[in-house]
This record gives structure tokens, sequence and C-alpha cells, in this order.
């Protein structure tokens, strides 16, 4: 099948591409792990209310810090899109008869082992730490995570595509990330914070995925919360992919 | 599959047109362009920067939807069947396009598998094109270590790895050295000895005039002249020679009408001291010119040409040159002043 065979291609010269430059590979590990050393014990310290019970900090901690590699892994793809256009990469691609979702799907699948692959050595190192593995529920949360990576990815790469310039998307990735971090419960679970705080996280579609992460991670698999966040980032993915492909089909320097 | 009227014809356009819109205001970038290139010749179009050229190869190209018109190219309709042209067609855009992070080996590779070959054949292949375009020393590091006389031999490369009918190529010499320049030019003359039709676009007036076997001259929008060089510059601009012979100025008038009547001449009129004769062919015209003045024993004081351009072809139809509506960079060697 051709369309499988294209996006087999492209993954591994994406993969390859990422290879030539470890610094990536080494980065995509030590921030989360700067995050356990460095951040897992003001969280400790502040821990014991309802929110945060105190002696399950890191299995409400790892899922957030997962979802922050999941939606990190992601992002980046924008800024090798607009230098790949620059380069004429992008157009003599679209002038050979590929698909242009083989296309796009090179970089989602890159970009999907590029979280997966640090996320399980930060969940083997949390564990030797005391975070309390549920195997089965990790492995979907995993898949679920990857499906934010993809949707985050795919994103990047048409926001790289329309947007064109490296400050442009800079600006919009910086001026997002926060809100949409904060906002999904990654640091603090946003149970511990005002009503209207929790209503703006309803609003946003990493917040599920995060949600279900943490009963995934408890071992809590047949729940509402794991249904809607897969539910959700499927949506979501299944829309970025559409308008990656679409950007695709259009790119123009 | 919708095929195009004549087989023969490896582009045909009618009525293209594009227009983008440039601060709210509608700019025609392709303003009903009708092209016609037959298979197996090298086909030039030459025009300044902004003059359209990028544009309609990127509709021929199936990057860019036309806005009105038709383009067939290689047989296949690009509005119709874009899947079918990209088969038949390579390209090597005014970027390049190589991939910087990949060796020239891989970046060979994946071209051929995206096209359909099975690694083996895209392997044999490969070999193949390292070999003529003499890559083999760089061709295992990334590209990105290229020069760009390197670079440029591989986007080439890329570019016709499938064995496309028609190559397409916009301005591919721009910043090339005159080594890498000629190099090109000869690796574009075997593609078409081998049967491939090349198409590219410029905006030097020599690489138009020395490399194309036709050309079409475009500005703003539109196809200003088209035909073989030699006899656009026959069509647009009668060349000139001004000849200045030792004589009393009394006597010019007798020689110029014998002058005349000479072959190869249009017409000639006495400027000063000089006669000037406009004709058609200028190495036979001054020829016979110098052999009437030698059998009278008339010395010639000097001798002065100016062979038509294509910058005189482009002043005619737009009454700007090329150069001025070009970079600085054109450089036209036609013109020369030739003591005698």
């Amino acid at each position: 099948m051709t369309f499988a065979l294209h996006a087999g291609l492209f993954f591994r010269r994406k993969l390859l591409e990422t290879l030539r430059q470890p610094v990536w590979i080494v980065t995509g590990l030590s921030t989360p792990l700067l995050y356990l050393a460095l951040f897992e014990p003001l969280l400790r310290s502040v821990a014991g209310g309802a929110g945060l019970p105190a002696g399950q900090v890191l299995d409400i901690f790892v899922p957030g810090i997962l979802a922050l590699m999941a939606f990190g892994a992601g992002m980046g793809a924008g800024w090798v899109v607009i230098w790949e256009m620059d380069t004429g990469v992008i157009e003599r691609l679209r002038v050979t008869p590929a698909s242009r979702l083989a296309l796009l799907l090179g970089t989602v699948l890159r970009d999907v082992v590029m979280f997966a692959v640090p996320a399980v050595v930060v969940i083997g190192i949390a564990a030797g730490f005391g975070f309390h593995t549920h195997w089965g529920g990790l492995a979907l949360m995993l898949l679920l995570l990857a499906g934010l990576t993809a949707a985050c990815s795919a994103s990047s790469s048409a926001l790289g595509i329309n947007l064109k310039q490296i400050g442009s998307l800079a600006a919009v990735v910086t001026g997002v990330q926060l809100p949409l971090t904060l906002l999904s419960g990654i640091l603090l679970p946003l149970s511990l914070g005002p009503s209207w705080l929790q209503v703006l996280g309803h609003l946003n579609p990493m917040y599920y995925a995060v949600q279900a992460a943490r009963d995934l991670a408890a071992g809590a698999i047949a729940t509402a919360t794991v249904g809607i966040g897969f539910g959700v980032t499927a949506a979501a993915a299944a829309l970025a992919l559409w308008w990656g492909t679409r950007s695709y089909h259009k790119a123009m320097v | 599959m919708p095929v195009t009227d004549s087989p023969a014809d490896a582009v045909r356009t009618a009525g293209l047109r594009k227009a983008f819109r440039v601060r709210n205001k509608p700019v025609e970038a392709v303003n009903g362009i009708d092209l016609t290139v037959a298979t197996g010749q090298i086909f030039g179009f030459l025009g300044p920067n902004g003059a359209g050229k990028t544009t309609t190869l990127r509709i021929l190209t199936t990057l860019l939807p036309a806005d009105a018109g038709e383009a067939f190219v290689a047989g296949a309709d690009v509005r119709r069947s874009p899947q079918e042209v990209r088969r038949r067609i390579g390209y090597v855009g005014q970027l390049g396009g190589a991939d910087a992070s990949a060796t020239g080996r891989e970046n060979l590779l994946l071209q051929g598998r995206l096209y359909g070959m099975t690694a083996a054949q895209a392997a044999r292949r490969t070999g193949e094109l390292i070999e003529a375009f003499d890559l083999g020393a760089f061709a295992g590091r990334v590209a990105r270590s290229y020069s760009g006389g390197q670079r440029r031999r591989l986007e080439v490369a890329l570019g016709i790895m499938h064995r496309p009918r028609v190559l397409f190529l916009d301005e591919p010499t721009t910043g090339l050295d005159p080594q890498n320049r000629a190099n090109l030019w000869d690796q574009l003359r075997l593609l078409r000895e081998g049967g491939t039709t090349v198409f590219l676009t410029t905006h030097y007036l020599d690489e138009a005039d020395q490399l194309s076997d036709r050309l079409a001259i475009i500005d703003q929008g539109r196809v200003i002249a088209e035909g073989t060089p030699a006899e656009l510059k026959q069509r647009y601009s009668g060349d000139t020679i001004a000849i200045t012979p030792s004589l009393p100025p009394q006597s010019l008038p007798s020689l110029e009408r014998d002058l005349a009547s000479g072959p190869f001449v249009r017409a000639a009129r006495t400027s000063g001291d000089s006669i000037r004769l406009s004709v058609s062919d200028t190495t036979q015209a001054m020829a016979a010119a110098f052999g009437l003045l030698a059998g009278r024993g008339i010395e010639v004081r000097s001798a002065s040409l100016a062979q038509p351009s294509l910058d005189d072809v482009f002043l005619r139809e737009t009454g700007r040159s090329l150069r001025d509506a070009g970079p600085p960079a054109l450089e036209d060697p036609a013109e020369s002043g030739v003591p005698a």
C-alpha cells in the first residue's frame, strides 16, 4: 500500500534527522527529570489537602509531567516545517506523487516516538522513587498521551506552514503554552483552584487528557473520565491531522 | 485520463491566469498565458523578476491552482489529473529542495521510492546519478555541508531521479559560479539528447539565448514574444552596422546607394561621416560590404556593429530594458564595438 509505504519512508527520514541531533534526545529526557528532581520536592512540601494528599504526590504529579512531555514533543514540529519550506524541501516533496497526509504523519510518528521513549524512562525512574505503577493503565495512558502528541505535532506543523515566519510561530506557541498547560492541571490539580479556574479548564481540550491520564495511572480504566479523555483527544488529533494535511496541500513560501 | 490535442507537446497552456491579492489589491501575476512547448527541446522562459515566471511554473507543476485557463503537461491535465502530472514531471525549484539534514544518497533514495521504485531500483538509479553528476566524493555527507555547486548538482539529480518526461527548473543557475553554470548547461543539453523536455525560467539574457532551443519572453504576466532565439532577434531588431569610410562627405550618398543594394541589407542611411546599414544577417552583410569597399580600394576608418540581443526584443515590446527591469547581475555579451 503506497500510503503506508510513504508514511514509513517519511517517518524514517524524520527519525534519522532527530538521531543526527542528539541534543534533542538529551533535552527530551533531562527536562522531565529536572521537573521531578526540582519541582516534586516543592509539591511535597505543600501537599496534605484534599486535592493533593500527602503520600500521593508522585501519583498525581507524574501523569502531569508525562502530559507536559507529550505536549512538548509535539509542539516543535512547526519550526522544522518553516525551515523546510524556506529551503524548498516541502515544495519538492509536493511535486512528487507522495500523499500529503503521509508527509505530515512522518513528523507526527517521529514526535510520538520522541515522546514515548523518554516517557517510559521517566516512568521507570519515578517508580523507583515511589510512583505506584499500574501497568495496564500506564500502557493505555501512553496511548492516550501519544494522541495528544499527535494533535500537538500536526497543529504545530499547520501553524508553521500558515504563519511562515519563525518569529510568529514562536509568539503563538509561547502564547498558548502557558494557558494550555496551566489550565489542564498539569503541574497542580485544578481542583485546588477557585471554581472559575475550573470552568476555564473545562474549555481546554488538554484538561480532559490530563484528567484521564491521572485515572489511568491510578489503574482506574473503566471510568467516564477516561472515556471522555480518549474521545476529546481523538477528536483533537483528527482535527489537527485534517488541518495539517490541508495546510500541506497549499504550503507555499 | 484527459490528454492534449497533440501528444508531441510537452506543455500546452491556454488562457492561463492567476491573481494574488497584495495589500488588498488584486495583482495579475499570470495574465492569459498561451504556451506550446514541443517534446525534446530546451524551452527558456525569460523575464525580469516579478514577471510571472515562477507563478506559471508553479501552476504547471501542480503546486498552485490557476484561476482560469487550462494547462496540459506531458499529456495530462494539470487541474483534473495532478497526480498523473506529478508522476511524469521533475521539478527543481528556486529554493533548491535538497533535505539538508539527510545525505545526498538518502535524498536520492527517498526521492526514488516516492515515485514507486523498489529499494533495489532506487539504489541502482542513485548510483547512476552519483556517477553522472560526480557526487561520489560527498554523497555520504549530509547536504548541509555542501557547497552551492554541489548542492545544485544534487538538486538537479533529484529532479531527474525518476526519469521524468518534462523537467522544470526555476532559475537553476542563479548564484552559481561560471564553471558550475557551464556544467549545468552541459547536463541539461545531455538530458535533451536523451529525449527529456527541459523547461527553465531565467532572467539571464545569455542563458536564454545560448541554452534554449525556443523561448518565450514574459513581462507582467503576459508572453510578449516567442520563438527561437535567432528568430526573435531577427524579427524584432535588424542588426545595425556603422561603417566610416575614408571618403569625402560628397561621395557618401552614392556609396550608400551601392551598399543598400547589397545582400542581407534592409536599409542604409548616412549619419555624419558614417553609413549605417540595417541588416538581416550581420556577418554576411558585413562581409559583403567589406568586399565591396575593398574592391573599390576604399579604406575603412572604423566599423562597429550592434548585434541584436534579446534585450532589444524586450525593449521594443515593453519600452524598458530587461536589465533595468531585472537585478543588476544581468549580463549580455551580444553588444560589442569592433574597431577596424
